[in-house]
């Protein structure tokens, strides 16, 4: 796995160039003829989407000493002008929209800050953060027997930039990011995959989604790197996530999910990670605005 | 319903005097809307406003107002050379506003108040299975 996965950059390259290769194939014009109305698919042009979940639920923190997420007041929002969008903390530029088939580039954030930093604005979109609760690990301190002087890391925010291809095959829904950091904070590459499966669908929808985030040695130096210590390899973490969303009264659905995600060897055998795995649960009710 | 146009004729304000020129034919007969256009953004679903209808005729007419497909709005006037009336109404296609003869065979004139639904454009969302809620 790791012999493959140092090789990825150069998979991430030639994919790079087939996803643009293939958006350049298929019309230059989005295609929206089947999006004629608001639906689960189609969202209306130039209109803000804003929409809240309130409920109990929590992300694991896998850091030594690092305190689990809670998961209470969770905002989403979203932009979509005719190719520009904004889907919250993700902006992102639609090249290229073909049936089932959209094409886009887009720029993300780089998503392990939030187990350092309760602060970090994407735990404001996965849950309430307490600025006043640091995340990052436990220090001892100077003298203790054993201990070795060690810089705690201290991750600044970074956006990942690069191509998207999301498909819809039938009832399934896939996504395909390639990104690279584009703050020059650690110049890594991440592949973010996933496969959106609908297993049960009546008044409610109940969902699995499979997919992956690999993360290249650079990235995963950047917040887990000992020195000295510990350098880290490309890593590899799967994840699969069962959902349920049931429409309620008005404006309101129920939601409830419970996502388990494992960290791969690069990231788990760092120092800094107690736990190899990550795992997200939530039951509540979204408002949508 | 009739005897609510009938109560409303009663109510009415003395005949104005008619006009002298017998040669005027109902085509004559002018009927004004105010508003005469409800535009509906992406939210509304429908319109809700008070509606001032005006008629004025170039000599007495004997005559009722009515909306088409909305029977229970029935306004008449009888020797009248000019009428208005006020009613609120909920409404989300266009309303056809007629001045009918008292026996509502004929059709003197009529105005439209029409709905202009605002052009909504929809695209496909993006497909994130990789988000936490999708």
């Amino acid at each position: 796995m790791r012999a493959d996965a140092q090789r990825t950059p150069c998979a991430v390259r030639v994919g790079v160039a087939a996803i643009l290769c293939a958006s350049g194939a298929v019309h230059a014009n989005g295609s929206d003829d089947d999006c004629n109305g608001p639906s689960d698919d189609c969202v209306a042009i130039g209109r803000w989407n804003v929409s809240v979940a309130l409920g109990a639920g929590v992300r694991t923190n896998p850091l030594i000493s690092g305190k689990d997420i809670p998961l209470v007041v969770i905002p989403q929002f979203s932009y979509y002008g005719r190719r520009f969008f904004i889907d919250n903390l993700d902006f992102g530029l639609t090249l290229a929209e073909h049936g089932a088939n959209t094409f886009n580039l887009i720029a993300t954030p780089g998503y392990d800050r939030v187990y350092f930093f309760r602060a970090d604005l994407q735990n404001f979109f996965i849950g309430f953060p307490d600025a006043s609760a640091p995340l990052r690990p436990a220090q001892v301190t100077a003298g203790t027997p054993g201990a070795i002087p060690v810089r705690p890391p201290a991750p600044r925010i970074t956006y990942l930039a690069g191509p998207e291809w999301t498909f819809k095959y039938g009832p399934v829904t896939g996504q395909l990011d390639l990104l690279r950091d584009a703050t020059g904070q650690n110049s890594g590459d991440e592949i973010r995959g996933a496969l959106g499966i609908p297993l049960l669908k009546s008044r409610g929808v109940m969902s699995v989604n499979l997919g992956f985030t690999w993360k290249s040695a650079a990235t995963v130096n950047y917040y887990y790197r000992v020195p000295i210590l510990y350098a880290g390899s490309a890593a590899f973490d799967p994840f699969i996530k069962l959902g349920y969303t049931l429409p309620l009264a008005g404006k309101w659905r129920f939601n409830a999910f419970a996502e388990f995600e494992r960290l791969g060897n690069g990231i788990a055998d760092s120092p800094l990670v107690a736990e190899r795995s990550v795992a997200t649960v939530f039951l509540g009710a979204i408002y949508t605005f | 319903m009739a005897a609510a146009g009938v109560l409303l004729c009663l109510s009415l304000p003395p005949p104005l005097r008619a006009s002298a020129a017998s040669g005027d034919e109902p085509g004559d007969i002018r009927l004004e809307l105010s508003p005469r256009i409800c535009t509906l953004t992406g939210k509304d679903a429908q319109c809700d406003t008070v509606v001032h209808a005006n008629w004025r005729a170039p000599r007495n007419e004997s005559l009722c107002l009515v909306i088409v497909g909305r029977p229970e709005v029935k306004r008449c006037w009888e020797q009248y050379v000019e009428g208005s009336y006020s009613i609120e109404l909920v409404f989300s296609t266009d309303l056809v506003f007629q001045l009918r003869d008292v026996d509502l065979q004929q059709v003197l004139t009529s105005e439209v108040l029409r709905v202009i639904r605002e052009a909504i454009r929809y695209r496909h969302k993006r497909r994130e299975p990789w988000n936490i809620f999708d």
